[in-house]
């Protein structure tokens, strides 16, 4: 008898939401907490030793309305496991950073673990209705999170953050219930189920394929976000509190990055003209990189400017997906986790510093490394490896990608990233140089460093960040098994 | 099969038989004792729906009995409109217990109501013009002494007298329709209708004819535009729990019986009735949300929420295909509970407020709703799992209901039907939502309020199956495919 672990993985943290929504204290609310999101992680790092990569497994699949072919069917594989892995080591340290928040604590903690609940089932949903249950979940904690203990705009930033992503998800569903109609009538019997529709769907006719492919590419990149839709991303992270802003950008991101790989790839030989969308899929890729660094630039507030830093992130993701070479892909997919790693030392930073200068714009700022010497070594490790210092897992990730799309892409192409890799190096070193290093500035007046839990939270993160910078085999091995699987199906470079 | 095997009657027997008891026990005993009188007809209602889920014929597809030459079945279809029926009651008796706890008319109330109860379920599973029309009347005359049961109530007497008056001129156009059939095919029997249709044929201008009467008679109880005038002032007027009943159970047995006459005996007919239908689909659904968005009453609201309700569930006679007659009928099912737990919840919060204020006008208004999570915590948390269900939202029964529906009707490419009701959906959404951030946003409109048990029960127990349909719906629908396989689609 094998438990169901990934169904264990996302019922934990359901159980320890409702505990933590329901309990009275503080203390039990994050105790609760802090508990139901390790066991998931402890479960995940038990999967990821004993377990072969380039197949699906722990599959878990139970019929739930057969009359209409939806299942309850979960796996991993090593697409989703890394994904996994990073959404439950970011939660248990989201929470253990917020240990000291005291507003409406039951059910901020609660919020926390119901994000954990939803990004854990979208990672490992086989089902695509159920994709799309967990897909909607997420958006709801978060939706609360940032209108609850947001910043002074919350209520914009809130129902902004809202309606665009809704907006997507359900430009995507419309595209699940095409894919799922057309291949019922083509097969005769309905199913739901993600490998079955992906299968079913070259033999679409070539507009309704189109169709189909951009409308749930529409819905991945607006949350990933890349350029054209990433307004929404600045002004939820501006207003959201310090966990929710790390929860956002650490793992939520990371959910359209995953739709990419798992759905998108397999349909992506199979468009009408497939060259064509590879263009569009990369220069959105690349603008994403150079603009959101050129954008992070010219920010005054520093949360801000790590936000923007994040759209020019995951614009290497787009980039690596679009290259369809293993290394790249591998690449992408490893950028997600090592950003989803540097991001939230970066936000937690912001968040610190929010809270003790109570100001975030980079030119109030100034010498704080005299008040916050440890918070300024955390966050310095942290800027270089956002910036991609070798060493660091970002390196790694942005390294492969472009070497592996230099074979696929333009030069002059190229030579605009390597730019705006420098833009990026750029903005990271000055706004640092600026808000911590110089003189102080005497009006921010007496500043604490940081809490114990802070620096333990980060400190891990940090170190995290170092290990897979030098050894960054343990994920990458499942990465490049998920990308080998893919990539044997794409036949046309 | 043997005619002498009585045991698959046992849920109408019991119904019937106590029914009976309460109304003669009724006459001897004090006032003080007859709230056990509700009890008992709650046992009652509790064991026949057992009874039900026991014998197991929901997981047939094919008839399992039949008894007095051919008028009465029983099959999954009767079975799982039996299991409504019998749900609505108990969970108003239960509501009842309290509501009525001091009248001395007890034995009355809940007499009248296993009764209406026992014509419902008699519609369910007649299989003859005339024992449909017998269970019809049994039902309507019950549910319109009810409607005006609280008799000093002018509202009540007056929504009584409209409901009276309408549904007897329905019922005479209904039995009109039910004699030109009985006059063109020389039977009652609905198979046999069926078949001699099938044989001999029918003249065109009798088939309208007879479709028009029909359609006029049964609509009339499914509340669909245009014959749905009386049921906002009904719903409104009534005794809150009445009213639960009559959007729940009552207008449900419309829609069964409206099943049986037009799938099983006339299905020759499909193509007019399907135009019919769609047009009234249409109208239905569109007229029912925009009018209950300006509703102020929460009673006349749900009662067009209702309207809607039935809009989207006669798609079913659009589609026809056994998936969406499947999905009409789990839709049945879970508007079942949803209804009669916001018509409850509606109930509590009068029955609240007017324990406090005797005679208070309107105590059904929104501004009474006003910050009610703070007042009546877990009544408002029920109400908003009602109106989420409602609206479509998930993980409630509303909400697999609406995507079966839909799912069947764009398999069969009625993508107009589908785009109007899935728009009509989010219209809806306006007045579900704003009700919720009445009760949640708002600041209190009073002190707390003492929220009576008998009604949280009630809630309880449409607030569990209201979930379970959306979280497991597989079972609900197998047996609903089941009944809209028996009817020989």
């Amino acid at each position: 008898m094998t438990l169901p672990l990934i169904s264990l993985m996302i019922l934990i943290p359901l159980v320890g939401a409702i505990i933590s929504f329901l309990s009275r204290t503080r203390n039990q609310a994050r105790i609760v907490a802090i508990i139901a999101s390790i066991i998931p992680l402890i479960i995940t790092i038990k999967m990821y030793l004993q377990v072969d990569p380039s197949t699906m497994w722990v599959v878990e699949s139970y019929d739930w309305i057969p009359q209409l072919g939806i299942t309850y069917k979960l796996g991993v594989d090593g697409i989703s496991m890394p994904l996994i892995l990073l959404a439950n080591i970011v939660v248990p340290l989201t929470i253990l950073f917020a240990w000291g928040e005291t507003k409406r604590t039951s059910s901020f903690y609660g919020l926390l673990l119901l994000e954990q609940v939803g990004v854990i089932g979208v990672f490992s949903s086989l089902d695509f209705f159920l994709f799309y249950i967990f897909w909607e979940i997420t958006l709801v904690p978060m939706y609360f999170l940032i209108s609850i203990w947001g910043g002074p705009r919350k209520d914009y930033a809130a129902i902004k953050f809202f309606i665009y992503t809704h907006i997507a998800s359900l430009v995507m569903l419309l595209a699940i219930f095409a894919l799922y109609f057309i291949a019922w009538a083509q097969t005769g019997y309905p199913s739901f189920d993600i490998v079955h529709l992906l299968a079913q769907y070259p033999s679409f006719s070539p507009v309704v394929k189109d169709v189909i492919f951009f409308a749930l590419l529409f819905g991945f990149i607006v949350k990933m976000p890349a350029v054209p839709f990433h307004t929404w991303l600045p002004d939820a992270h501006v207003e959201a509190p310090t966990a929710g802003s790390v929860v956002l950008a650490a793992i939520l991101l990371k959910m359209g990055g995953y739709g990419l790989f798992r759905v998108m790839m397999p349909m992506l030989p199979n468009t009408t003209n497939t060259s064509l969308v590879i263009t569009v899929v990369a220069i959105i890729g690349v603008v994403s990189i150079v603009y959101g660094a050129f954008l992070a630039l010219a920010q005054k507030d520093l949360k801000k400017m790590v936000a923007y830093s994040s759209v020019s992130h995951m614009g290497f993701v787009t980039l690596g997906f679009a290259s369809l070479v293993p290394l790249s892909v591998t690449g992408a997919m490893y950028q997600q986790f090592s950003h989803g790693l540097i991001t939230c030392i970066l936000f937690m930073s912001c968040g610190v510093i929010q809270h003790g200068a109570h100001t975030r714009i980079i030119n109030d700022l100034g010498g704080l490394v005299q008040k916050m010497p440890k918070l300024t070594f955390l966050m310095l490790g942290g800027f270089l490896a956002s910036l991609g210092l070798p060493g660091m897992s970002g390196f790694i990730a942005e390294f492969t990608v472009l070497t592996g799309s230099i074979t696929t892409l333009f030069i002059y192409v190229m030579i605009a990233v390597f730019g705006g890799v420098a833009v990026t190096a750029a903005y990271h070193l000055w706004a640092i140089q600026r808000a911590m290093f110089g003189v102080f500035n005497e009006k921010l007046g007496h500043i604490h460093d940081l809490a114990g839990y802070e620096m333990l939270s980060m400190a891990i993160l940090l170190l995290l960040v170092i290990f897979f910078g030098v050894n960054p085999d343990p994920v990458w091995d499942f990465m490049q098994a998920g990308a080998n699987t893919l990539l044997a199906g794409v036949h046309i470079i | 099969m043997s005619y002498l095997n009585y045991t698959h009657l046992a849920p109408e027997l019991i119904v019937a038989i106590m029914g009976l008891a309460v109304v003669f026990f009724g006459l001897f005993i004090p006032t003080r004792f007859k709230r056990g009188l509700g009890c008992i007809s709650g046992l009652a209602l509790i064991i026949a729906i057992l009874e039900i889920l026991r014998n197991g014929v929901l997981w047939e597809s094919q008839r399992v009995a039949t008894y007095f030459y051919d008028a009465y079945t029983i099959d999954s279809l009767s079975q799982f409109f039996k299991l409504v029926f019998l749900s609505v009651s108990f969970i108003v008796v239960i509501a009842s217990t309290r509501r009525y706890k001091e009248s001395r008319y007890q034995d009355e109330y809940y007499g009248l109501l296993l009764f209406a109860t026992l014509g419902m379920m008699v519609v369910a599973s007649s299989n003859d013009l005339l024992t449909l029309f017998i269970g019809f009347e049994l039902a309507s005359m019950s549910t319109y002494a009810l409607a005006g049961f609280d008799k000093t109530n002018p509202k009540s007497v007056e929504a009584a007298m409209k409901y009276y008056i309408i549904g007897s001129i329905s019922s005479a156009i209904l039995l009109f329709g039910f004699s030109l059939l009985y006059g063109a095919t020389g039977t009652t029997n609905l198979e046999a209708i069926s078949a001699y249709i099938a044989a001999h044929g029918l003249a065109s201008t009798t088939g309208t004819a007879i479709l028009v009467f029909l359609v006029a008679g049964f609509t009339f109880k499914m509340a669909l535009v245009p014959f749905h005038m009386w049921a906002p002032d009904t719903y409104e007027g009534s005794p809150t729990l009445i009213s639960a009943l009559l959007a729940a159970g009552s207008k449900k047995m419309g829609f069964v019986a409206a099943f049986k006459v037009f799938i099983v005996a006339l299905i020759a007919l499909k193509l007019d009735m399907q135009n019919v239908f769609f047009i009234l689909a249409i109208i239905t659904m569109t007229y029912g949300n925009l009018v209950a968005i300006s509703q102020k009453s929460i009673k006349r609201m749900l009662a067009y929420s209702s309207v809607a309700q039935a809009g989207y569930i006669s798609m079913a006679f659009v589609i026809m295909t056994p998936l969406a007659v499947g999905a009409g009928i789990l839709y049945v099912l879970s508007h079942a509970f949803m209804k009669t737990g916001a018509f409850i919840a509606v109930g509590a919060v009068v029955y609240m407020l007017t324990r406090e204020k005797k005679n208070l006008p309107d105590a059904d208004h929104l501004d009474n709703f006003a910050g009610l999570s703070k007042r009546a915590p877990l009544t408002a948390f029920a109400m908003m799992i009602f109106v989420f269900a409602l609206a479509g939202i998930p993980p409630t029964a509303g909400f697999v209901s609406k995507f079966v529906l839909f799912s069947s009707a764009i398999h069969a490419g009625y993508i107009t039907l589908v785009l109007v009701a899935i728009l009509n959906s989010a219209l809806s959404l306006y007045y579900y939502a704003r009700l919720v951030k009445y009760m949640y946003v708002l600041p209190p409109a009073g002190e707390t309020l003492r929220e009576p048990r008998a009604y949280l029960l009630a809630m309880l127990v449409a607030v569990i199956v209201v979930i379970a349909i959306g979280v497991y719906p597989a079972p609900f629908l197998e047996w609903a495919m089941n009944a809209a396989t028996t009817m020989g689609l």
